[in-house]
């Protein structure tokens, strides 16, 4: 298909949400040229010229035009290759609850940042903030064996991405999701079996070394 | 008409919609309801007493506005706009057809929501210095907007839908009467015509439109709520200082706003609520 081979993905190796487009790419047996940003150093015209709002990766250009945003490019891909496998499901309703819940996923990163980033009693109010956000996913995870179901999907593909980034969460936040969670728990490894999620992340460890490089560069502890 | 007989009967199920009056993220929704043509019951949350359907209802965000259809909930107004698309795709769609555009729309409603609100509620819940860096924010958001009504992704659109208003021009429009009501109160510039003069006309029509006028509160409620919700922030009397025009900030919100003379944890809930209502 034509319009495969003119699909390129700004990323950067450890980002979870450039790992969801990867993801959704692979899951979907789309082909695309990957391509490695710089985001410490100096980032590259291409990325500034293609999200010159954010200037953040992950950027999807299709046949050169770039779309920005890792659930925005989630979307699009369901929509602008329709004969692949659909990351949204068909029921109207379902959809509503799997965009709430991919945007939901979010706070995960969000949230875990502010755990290894700030101490004191901001480092307290994430503590909290974690176990909240956790026990709402595990919530409407429930007994199922993905988020929609069956099938593994949208919400999946969002969320899937932060597990590498748990233990260090766990460290940071002194909690274990295993022993309060074990639904979700049981989720990541059972994600972590499809090729296109185990081809996508990184394993914990450097996962781990990333953040302590990125404690050193703002200056923290 | 509608199409299947499944799709019928959901579709015919009742529409309820639990908002706030001065919630422009609730005035999204009536808006889109009402340029589909679709009818709905209304129900008038008090934000500072949240009622316990609500809670059942939304117990992730507990905000309005949440849609009811068929008694199940749909929180978070760009999910719900795109919810109403998805169950009645043969009623006025609010997304372009294109998947491009589409994405288009999708980003641009985001950065509504995470930059654009954020930066105006900061003008207008802050002073003096702090402001002055959130009036620039504000600033470089909307030189952003102009850019892409001038020669970017929307250039030579009446509206960011095209000729016809869409999700985009819900969502922003929906927030931006703020901006009048926000410079009214705090003597702020955030408009200027000269400086945006496409976004200033962009909105100028939107405003302009008949289901819009039907979803706007009245400016002099707006104003009125606004004033007192900045009155009780800085917690003066008159000290709608930098704006006041020597109108008489009452002590407490308008009539119909939550609560009168509210205590100081409710006064911060309703000054988040407005902050993020942009």
């Amino acid at each position: 298909m034509a319009g495969e081979k003119s699909l390129v993905l700004l990323d950067f190796w450890v980002s979870p949400f450039g790992q969801r487009c990867r993801i959704a790419l692979a899951e979907k047996g789309l082909e695309y040229e990957y391509s490695e940003q710089e985001l410490l150093g100096t980032k590259s015209d291409l990325l500034l010229r293609s999200n010159p709002v954010h200037k953040k990766i992950p950027v999807l250009l299709h046949a050169g035009r770039p779309v920005n945003e890792s659930l925005v490019i989630l979307n699009y891909l369901d929509e602008a290759f329709p004969a692949s496998p659909p990351l949204l499901p068909a029921d109207p309703y379902a959809r509503a609850q799997a965009r709430f819940w991919a945007a939901y996923s979010d706070k995960v990163y969000e949230v875990g940042t502010r755990l290894w980033k700030l101490k004191g009693d901001a480092h307290g109010q994430a503590k909290k903030e974690m176990a909240e956000v956790l026990a709402n996913l595990d919530g409407e995870l429930g007994d199922k064996a993905f988020f929609s179901g069956d099938e593994f999907g949208f919400v999946d593909v969002a969320l899937v991405p932060f597990a590498p980034w748990l233990p260090s969460y766990e460290k940071y936040g002194e909690f274990s999701v295993k022993e309060k969670w074990p639904r979700l728990d049981a989720w990541a490894r059972r994600c972590g079996e499809r090729e296109s999620v185990a081809k996508s992340l990184h394993p914990p460890e450097k996962v781990d070394e990333f953040i302590t490089l990125l404690k050193k560069h703002y200056g923290i502890e | 008409m509608e199409g299947k007989e499944e799709n019928a009967s959901a579709e015919a199920a009742p529409l309820k919609l639990l908002g706030s009056w001065a919630s422009s993220y609730t005035h999204r929704v009536q808006l889109a309801l009402r340029l589909k043509g679709l009818e709905f019951e209304y129900a008038e949350e008090d934000l500072a007493n949240k009622s316990d359907e609500l809670l059942r209802l939304n117990p992730v965000y507990k905000k309005v506005p949440v849609l009811v259809h068929g008694g199940r909930a749909l929180p978070e107004s760009v999910i719900i706009l795109q919810y109403l698309d998805d169950a009645w795709p043969e009623r006025r769609p609010l997304l372009p057809a294109d998947a491009f555009d589409r994405a288009l729309a999708r980003f641009w409603c985001h950065f509504a929501d995470d930059k654009l609100g954020p930066a105006v509620g900061a003008v207008f819940t802050s002073t003096g210095e702090e402001q002055e860096a959130a009036v620039r924010q504000v600033h470089e958001n909307l030189a952003l907007v102009e850019a892409e009504l001038r020669e970017g992704a929307f250039k030579g659109r009446r509206f960011f839908g095209g000729d016809e208003v869409g999700l985009l021009d819900v969502v922003l429009g929906c927030g931006s009467y703020w901006l009048a009501v926000f410079e009214e109160v705090t003597g702020v510039r955030l408009v200027d015509a000269d400086a945006f003069p496409l976004f200033h006309a962009w909105l100028r029509d939107f405003e302009a439109l008949d289901e819009v006028r039907e979803t706007i509160p009245a400016v002099d409620r707006l104003l009125e709520y606004a004033r007192g919700v900045r009155h009780m922030l800085l917690g003066l009397a008159g000290a709608g200082g930098a704006g006041g025009a020597g109108a008489d900030a009452p002590s407490s919100t308008a009539a119909d706003a939550p609560t009168a003379s509210p205590p100081p944890a409710a006064a911060t809930a309703t000054a988040a609520d407005i902050a993020v209502d942009i």
